[in-house]
């Protein structure tokens, strides 16, 4: 009865809040949504327009398309014809070319699998052993943990690189991925997740004659797959994109860089003309989160919402 | 009991990590800030309390906070108020909302650096799309505000660097960069609020929106918004990329950009200073330990209540 009535009134009031509440939600929504999307506009159209377009702010989002004299190319000796390129396949092509922008792309991907899948491994059973073994001193490790929350990696660098130098690790892989083996936040999540497994489902197994072992690895690891999920888009988004501890321990040595290092080379060595194929480089390296972004929307969101809700 | 010492396996590993990569380097940056290190000395001499009192004294360092400061003063009232709002006007849509929630969450998902680069190239004060936007409301009622008349009589600011300009640019990036996240955990907020708590306030006479935000909305968000406000002030004072990326060295115009990271980064890395850079590292973690610990404080009182 209640529910019927809301209906009604809310079939009545529908169509005059459209017109005029949401109207004006509408507006400022789309505005800040143009102010969002303004710098990946430009950062696309700078990717796909010749030098002399992007310096006189003409040819609009596209540009005209036209072929472009590669000056560089004509330096090189060819004949002016030959050097003739679009801008998009020159922007692009410069962008793979003039660093080994692949290698770096391999590099980020090695790196945040890395770091995932060992944090995992640790993560995991010492969240089971919190969650759901009872042993001496459980509370104390709980509390540890609690507190290494409080300690953001990138403050304590200065140290870590310290002990990375001393024991000869910089410009590693390892320097990349050790930091970040040991994830509390991970330990604290995936415990949480864990205390709301039943007990039963634990009992069960172990009278099945399973090991802990597998009980961690066959019946809590199917069963925190969503947290998991969750988790691992966190760490795969952060240390894709971090750009900090990659400076730091990695100086130089450019086999090593990851994209992010890669394309603040590329700024480092700009010179006014080149902004597209440094353009074409940020979009390169924006582009596989934002795809898997759009892909798994859903997941993503209700991930933050996990950690959101302590 | 088959389990009585497995336990050890588990946790051992997480709890050996935790001492050498997050413990030890705490205490290791303690020591090294009462000397005065160097990576490659063999020694170094105990300097006691010299290098905190350089910090609290001298200039560079007075700059280094007030840089900090206004960026994590700027950024995080704004990214949880817009967060807040953005939240609160998509949960009313109930079209279109999904889209709005997408858009403003892609800076989130986009490496800092490379939207940095491109933030430069916005504000750069020829060919930048910003001021090139700006010259064309010259001519305008625009005209009226004294700042604008000035720009079109002149020039536009040279935005980042401009020492007047630098910081409050940098932290409308910032801003641009962090609201999205504070969103997404506002809406989160919003759904877990049972919406027959409208009702009840409703005929408890809370007629206008106003009076529901007032006396429902935002009293049920406090969790929330003291997760947001802790999480937005934890990555707010770690502001790097941007400033690295803009200011290779020194820090901006008037070293007016020059955050706490990258005095690190600066003092510890570049300069090799280790014992001035693990100073500047002890005085970061405690703002960043003492915000934690005042939201824990906030959350456990305020679980008492509930």
């Amino acid at each position: 009865m209640a529910d019927t009535t809301l209906d009604q009134s809310m079939a009545e009031a529908t169509p005059l809040r459209f017109s005029t509440r949401a109207a004006i939600t509408h507006a400022v929504l789309i505005l800040g949504a143009l102010i969002v999307l303004l710098p990946f506009y430009t950062m696309l159209s700078l990717s796909l327009k010749a030098p002399h377009e992007i310096m006189q702010q003409t040819g609009g989002f596209l540009g005209s398309q036209e072929l472009f004299r590669d000056d560089f190319c004509i330096k090189l000796g060819n004949a002016v014809q030959d050097c003739m390129v679009n801008p998009i396949i020159y922007n692009y092509a410069t962008a793979f070319e003039k660093a080994p922008l692949l290698r770096y792309l391999l590099n980020g991907l090695i790196v945040t699998v890395s770091i995932f899948v060992i944090q995992v491994i640790v993560a995991l059973p010492c969240a089971y052993a919190l969650a759901k073994l009872r042993f001496w001193g459980r509370e104390a490790v709980f509390a540890l943990v609690l507190f290494c929350l409080l300690i953001p990696v990138h403050a304590i660098a200065l140290p870590l690189y310290i002990m990375l130098a001393k024991v000869g690790l910089t410009n590693t892989y390892a320097a990349l991925i050790i930091p970040w083996t040991i994830s509390v936040f991970g330990i604290f999540l995936m415990r949480q997740f864990f205390m709301t497994v039943p007990d039963d489902l634990i009992d069960a197994a172990r009278m099945d004659g399973m090991s802990e072992y597998a009980i961690i690895w066959q019946v809590m690891l199917p069963t925190a797959i969503p947290a998991l999920m969750a988790f691992g888009i966190f760490s795969v988004v952060a240390h894709w994109n971090d750009y900090f501890w990659p400076r730091i321990v990695i100086t130089g040595n450019r086999d090593l860089f990851t994209p992010p290092l890669g394309l603040r080379e590329f700024k480092g060595d700009a010179d006014g003309d080149n902004f597209g194929p440094m353009m074409a480089t940020a979009c390169i390296i924006v582009t596989p989160l934002i795809v898997c972004f759009l892909l798994a929307q859903r997941r993503f969101i209700e991930g933050i919402t996990l950690s959101g809700m302590k | 009991m088959p389990q009585s010492r497995v336990y050890l396996w588990f946790i051992g590993p997480a709890l050996l990590l935790m001492c050498v990569i997050l413990l030890i380097p705490i205490l290791i940056a303690g020591g090294l800030s009462l000397t005065d290190y160097s990576l490659g000395n063999t020694g170094a001499s105990f300097v006691g309390l010299e290098n905190y009192e350089r910090i609290f004294t001298r200039s560079t360092y007075e700059k280094m906070f007030g840089a900090t400061f206004r960026y994590v003063f700027v950024v995080v009232p704004l990214t949880v108020g817009l967060g807040l709002g953005a939240a609160l006007l998509i949960d009313s849509l109930g079209r279109f909302g999904d889209l709005y929630k997408t858009i403003y969450f892609l800076p989130v998902m986009a490496a800092l650096i490379a939207m940095a680069i491109v933030w430069e190239f916005a504000f750069h004060p020829t060919i930048g799309i910003v001021n090139a936007t700006l010259e064309r409301g010259c001519g305008t009622v625009l005209e009226r505000w004294d700042w604008y008349a000035q720009g079109c009589e002149r020039t536009f600011p040279l935005w980042l660097n401009d020492r007047d300009y630098a910081i409050w640019t940098v932290s409308f990036i910032g801003v641009w960069q962090g609201f999205g996240f504070n969103m997404v955990l506002y809406l989160a907020g919003l759904t877990s609020i049972p919406p027959s708590l409208y009702d009840a306030a409703e005929m408890d006479g809370a007629k206008s929106g106003w009076d529901r935000f007032r006396l429902v909305t935002w009293p049920l968000l406090g969790p929330t918004t003291v997760f947001v406000v802790t999480i937005s002030f934890i990555r707010s004072f770690q502001v790097f990329d941007m400033v690295e990326a803009f200011y290779p060295q020194g820090g901006g115009p008037s070293k007016s950009v020059y955050v706490m990271m990258f005095a690190i980064y600066e003092k510890g890395i570049q300069q090799n200073l280790m014992g001035i850079g693990a100073a500047i590292t002890v005085v970061f973690l405690a703002f960043v330990m003492i915000l934690t610990l005042i939201q824990r404080w906030l959350v456990e009182r305020r679980t008492h209540y509930v």
